[in-house]
């Protein structure tokens, strides 16, 4: 039979959507996606393209080339291949069908605490949900006031904007009279946020700002770039795709050396790396010191740029070299000893960096810069780079494609927080970047507020804060008079505190604590937080709903905004966070003030005349095409590069410091913290202090010999992705135990699993003194020696809560101590642990212990089940 | 006709040809090009992964391995119904779901295990180039090339890859396949390591090494600025003698060098 005599298939579709699958969060778009639809149903999720109304050269594409090679935008979106399998996200077995209510939760009589994270959940109407959740809004008010219902309304999530994910709940709570505001800390970039601020100023949470032009500097003039904790394999995916890996490609090609600095094989040293230099976990800062050390005694540093441009380098000096109090000089022997890299390549990488142009380089903090003091290794960050000339041809530190591609024309801004968006739509997820509520906790203290109160502390930590705001001393609770309570509800959405945050065992115990009397959580997934709730509200994903999303962050080809046309309908009973909020807003008698009246095209047409969209097309030509790409400027290439115009006329072009100059020793920190140890006024090498003692050095390391460290995840953004199926079943995606359950990889070093019996596929316990988790041991050369991994974000699976975790959730055993003593950020990577052989007594008495821990329903594809904690009435 | 290349140098080995396998396949029913593959543990695009060397000399690389669409198709030589496996104008070889009776002899028959049986539907599956997709006419590649973000999977007509194809090899050529999937820059072994003085603690850049063959065949090398020096592209198995020298220390050889895996040498002290 010839071809033309077959069946051909039908392969029509009725309509395609625009999704924006990344998992960012926060009105930000990323990971654009068509969605085709055929009698309902998503039929494939693919690459958007930018060519589809828009002929591809009037978007002027652009050109950077280096050695004759060039770099250019490709006709297509690059979305992380969790996007393109984000059906399996909407349509998880894990997915919330319909609202919940804990079994032993009596709002009018017993509400047993105790039991949440053990008891289950029964069915219950739309109508009794709202009732609920509004007679409890309505009863603390009454009982402790308004500040008495903490608002978790922050964190990562989809990208949503009329239906975001976060914070809608602090919205109406915030006509109601406030709420306590949990303060989301830059969980991803603590060591800049913390440190780097101090030395170079606001910049961009502590990244160096402004950022413009960085990929054309670097590309053209940089001989070695150093990524230093950067794994652009990874890091980028769940924010703006991947284009990463095609600079990564182009440097290659251009013979630009990528040096990998981290103590991993990461995914993206595995296939663009040049040389490996592989570092022991939050050590960085004795390898950064050493460097400066032969530097210093090489004479190979910039000294006229730092005497014009910078502050405080004789007290760098004299650290370094052991001339001042401290006493001893930071060789590369001693770095040596505690960073595990040879002396001589120690001396190598200094001699290299000195003598090539070269940049740092970045996407979010990796282990590197989120551990224990990691502002320390965030500002000696700085004070090299300040040493060689920063601002220079090819000097920078560059977030890669989160900044620093070609602008854009007619794009007022490309911040994580799309400034141009009006109150109306970006006050839900104010939650997330300033400090605002009246009474406010920052979301590393949530626990302690709950345990310990009161607290004092200094900064809230919130993501776009000034440094100013550092100083600026807190009380939880604050003063009576002003409305000051201890908190007594929680609402919260799209929750991720135990697998994301620092020691999430205690979070469990924080939510099971007596003073909490009612939790409510708005979630798509019955996960973490959720199984821990007194009410639970099923919220619908992207796909379900009709919505906008402008994707003007960097890191696509394009920027670009787009109708969202809803592609499915919910599933079960869902509705969108907005919806769900203004369902209760309605009963609340606040229904008007909250929605304004205003339909979805009323939003849609709000973000289009916000974004001043009407200089660059019409509304009628934008909802007919359901998208607009912008394009390149034409004037572009003129942006000056970075920290530029700093480095040409410092004092013309001051930095935002004190000094207006690079602080590497920090004036207003010695003011403000005369006696901290852990942050002293200018960098150092702290090993242990008042907050943390987690080094190989402390006498711990005799019990917990293993460095542990925990990068953002490959899988997954954070929590969001732990069931898609297809990621499950890759060699990192889960370890298929014994038993058949799926476990969180843990990478181990041939030589640390030889010395304990451990072999590729085996069921292994990580533990230290705060617990347990269960993972699946992945033995390979991906690790160096002494070093332990796990990604953090796999849902919690509580076998014993508080205790053991099944699930891989890495951060229920992170420690609770804060960056450090006057930094309320997070210590999540870079701790020390033990990793052995789960016994089989030990598998016997948990099983005897917990049964129902092991009853519970699982899909041997996807992993948790939603009817797992699901009982009939 | 149409080929699939494929650059293995410019895999990331990222999954998104295996993830959108999938998003077409699993739940989708392209009767009778395909019916749905199975959610879990079968992979018409099958992404294999590779690491080699040792820390902190350890590099990977990423195969796509799917069907091979064979000119010379052993699986449709074995096919004993009736126009169940085909191959069709454009190249591609397809197994026609509506008529394949579950025998599994064309399971057996490939060499490179690209054909899966799906024990609840009670049939031979295999990737299908998305020929459902080309026919229908806007679709210029199948869901794994046009996923791909760094053009690793290339996919169209063999006259416009001749320059590539040229350069390309075939996997498991003794089985004479004649396969239409072209690889480009698959590597082979390496040997690695980094030269150092260990009396000045300093790695000893410029010095200059000579592995020689078993067959006296020999190539040289230089240690950068890292006192890293590579030979890459060797092959499989082979035996070599590393010889090492620089000015102002005694040279030093190392023997029995097997490349039955990749070889990292690790830090090598050179003596005065």
């Amino acid at each position: 039979m010839g071809d033309k005599d077959r069946k051909k298939v039908d392969v029509s579709v009725d309509k395609v959507t625009i999704k924006n699958l990344a998992m960012g969060g926060l009105l930000g778009g990323g990971g654009e996606c068509f969605v085709d639809v055929k009698d309902g149903k998503a039929i494939r999720i693919r690459p958007y393209k930018y060519d589809w109304k828009t002929d591809f050269e009037s978007l002027r594409p652009w050109t950077i080339t280096r050695n004759g090679e060039s770099l250019s935008p490709l006709s297509k979106a690059l979305p992380a291949p969790f996007s393109l399998a984000y059906k399996k996200r909407t349509f998880s077995p894990n997915r919330i069908k319909f609202p919940l209510k804990r079994v032993d939760w009596d709002p009018n009589g017993e509400r047993n605490p105790q039991n949440r994270g053990k008891s289950k959940y029964v069915r219950i109407s739309w109508e009794e949900a709202i009732d609920l959740v509004a007679s409890e809004v309505t009863r603390i008010h009454k009982e402790y006031g308004p500040l008495a219902i903490l608002a978790q309304g922050d964190g990562h999530g989809e990208n949503k904007t009329i239906h975001t994910p976060h914070g809608h709940q602090a919205r109406l709570l915030d006509m109601m009279g406030g709420f306590t505001q949990q303060v989301r800390n830059p969980d991803s970039w603590e060591g800049w946020y913390w440190g780097a601020k101090h030395v170079w100023g606001q910049g961009f949470q502590g990244m160096m700002s402004p950022a413009a032009n960085l990929i054309k500097d670097i590309s053209e003039n940089c001989d070695m770039v150093l990524k230093w904790g950067c794994d652009e394999e990874t890091t980028p995916w769940g924010f703006t795709g991947q284009y990463a890996s095609r600079i990564s490609q182009f440097w290659t090609r251009a013979g630009i050396k990528q040096v990998y600095i981290c103590p991993d094989l990461n995914y993206a040293n595995a296939v663009h790396g040049d040389k490996w230099i592989p570092v022991l976990p939050n050590t960085d800062a004795a390898l950064q010191l050493a460097v400066i050390y032969v530097w210093l005694t090489e004479g190979t540093w910039d000294k006229e740029y730092v005497k014009t441009h910078a502050v405080g380098m004789d007290k760098i000096e004299a650290y370094v070299l052991g001339t001042d109090e401290d006493g001893f000089p930071k060789t590369p022997e001693w770095a040596s000893k505690k960073c595990g890299v040879p002396e001589w390549t120690i001396k190598a990488l200094a001699r290299q960096f000195a003598k090539n142009t070269t940049s740092i380089i970045h996407y979010f903090g990796g282990s590197a810069f989120r551990g224990p003091y990691s502002h320390e290794p965030g500002r000696l960050e700085c004070v090299m780079l300040g040493m060689q000339g920063l601002g220079g041809p090819g000097v920078h530190q560059a977030q890669m494609t989160y900044f620093g591609m070609p602008r854009a024309e007619g794009l007022g801004s490309v911040r994580f927080f799309n400034p141009d968006l009006p109150e109306r739509l970006t006050k839900p997820c104010w939650t997330t970047v300033h400090a605002w509520g009246p009474q406010l906790i920052p979301k590393t203290l949530i626990q302690d507020a709950i345990m310990k109160a009161p607290l004092v502390f200094h900064g809230s930590g919130g993501q776009e804060c000034q440094t100013e705001e550092q100083f600026t001393k807190y009380t939880y609770p604050i003063e009576k008079e002003k409305g000051g309570v201890p908190i007594h509800m929680i609402w919260t959405d799209t929750p991720c505190r135990i697998t994301c945050w620092n020691h999430g065992n205690w979070t469990i115990d924080a939510m099971k604590h007596d003073s909490i009397e009612t939790i409510v959580a708005q979630h798509p997934w019955l996960e973490n937080e959720c199984l821990y709730a007194d009410i639970i509200l099923p919220a619908n994903t992207t796909l379900e709903v009709e919505d906008i999303v402008t994707t003007v962050r960097q890191g696509p080809h394009f920027a670009s905004v787009s109708i969202q046309e809803q592609s499915v309908r919910p599933v079960g009973e869902s509705k969108s966070d907005y919806e769900i909020v203004a369902a209760i807003a309605d009963k609340l008698g606040y229904g008007d003030e909250f929605t304004g009246g205003l339909s979805t095209m009323d939003l849609q047409k709000i973000v289009f005349d916000a974004m001043k969209m009407d200089k660059l097309t019409t509304w009628e030509d934008f909802y007919e095409k359901k998208t607009y790409v912008y394009k390149t400027a034409t004037d572009w290439e003129q942006d000056p590069p970075g920290f530029r115009k700093f480095y040409e006329d410092p004092k013309s072009n001051p930095l935002l410091t004190p000094s207006g100059l690079l602080e590497f020793y920090s004036q207003r920190l010695a003011d403000h913290f005369p006696d901290d140890k852990e942050r002293p006024p200018f960098p150092q090498w702290v090993e242990r202090g008042i907050t943390h003692d987690e080094s190989l050095a402390s006498e711990r390391a005799g019990m917990f010999p293993l460095l542990l460290m925990s990068n953002h995840p490959r899988w997954r953004t954070h929590a969001q992705g732990d069931d898609i199926v297809w990621a499950r079943e890759t060699p990192t995606g889960k370890v298929l135990g014994f038993d058949g359950y799926n476990y969180e990889p843990i990478w181990i070093n041939p030589g640390d699993a030889e010395a304990r019996g451990i072999k590729d596929g085996d069921v292994v316990k990580v533990f230290n003194e705060r617990g347990i988790v269960l993972v699946g041991a992945r033995v390979w050369e991906r690790i160096m020696p002494g070093v332990v991994y796990v990604d953090h974000g796999a849902r919690h699976d509580p076998l014993i809560p508080g205790k053991v975790d099944r699930g891989g959730a890495i951060n229920t055993i992170a420690p609770n101590g804060l960056t450090s003593k006057n930094c309320c950020g997070q210590a999540t990577s870079g701790y020390i642990v033990d990793v052995q052989k789960v016994k089989n007594e030990e598998w016997e008495a948990w099983r005897r212990d917990y049964p129902d821990a092991f009853a519970r329903k699982y899909d041997p594809g996807a992993g948790l089940r939603f009817d797992a904690w699901v009982v009939e009435r | 006709m149409k080929v699939f290349v494929i650059d293995v140098d410019k895999c990331t080995g990222c999954y998104a040809c295996q993830f959108v396998c999938k998003d077409e396949h699993v739940g989708n029913d392209w009767s009778p090009i395909a019916k749905p593959q199975p959610d879990t543990g079968q992979f018409w695009m099958h992404l294999k992964e590779y690491i080699r060397g040792t820390v902190p000399k350890v590099e990977m690389h990423y195969i796509p391995l799917l069907c091979q669409h064979c000119d010379d198709a052993p699986c449709i030589k074995a096919c004993d119904v009736e126009g169940v496996m085909y191959k069709r104008e454009d190249g591609l070889v397809e197994i026609d779901a509506d008529k394949c009776i579950g025998c599994r002899m064309c399971v057996d028959a490939c060499p490179y295990d690209a054909i899966y049986f799906n024990d609840d539907l009670n049939l031979a599956q295999k990737c299908t180039g998305c020929a459902h997709l080309l026919d229908g006419g806007e679709w210029k590649v199948p869901r794994c090339a046009d996923a791909c973000h760094t053009e690793a999977i290339m996919f169209g007509e063999e006259e416009d890859f001749a320059d590539l194809i040229a350069k390309a090899e075939i996997l498991m050529p003794e089985e004479g396949c004649k396969p239409r999937v072209y690889y480009l820059n698959i590597p082979k072994k390496f040997v690695a390591g980094t030269i150092y003085d260990p009396a000045a603690k300093e790695i000893v850049e410029g010095a200059t090494l000579t592995l020689k063959g078993a067959d006296g065949a020999t190539c040289t090398a230089t240690t950068d600025g890292f006192g890293d020096f590579w030979f890459r592209g060797l092959a499989d198995d082979a035996s070599f003698t590393l010889t090492i020298a620089a000015p102002g220390f005694a040279t030093k050889t190392i023997d029995g060098i097997v490349t039955a895996k990749d070889v990292n040498l690790g830090d090598i002290a050179l003596a005065k």
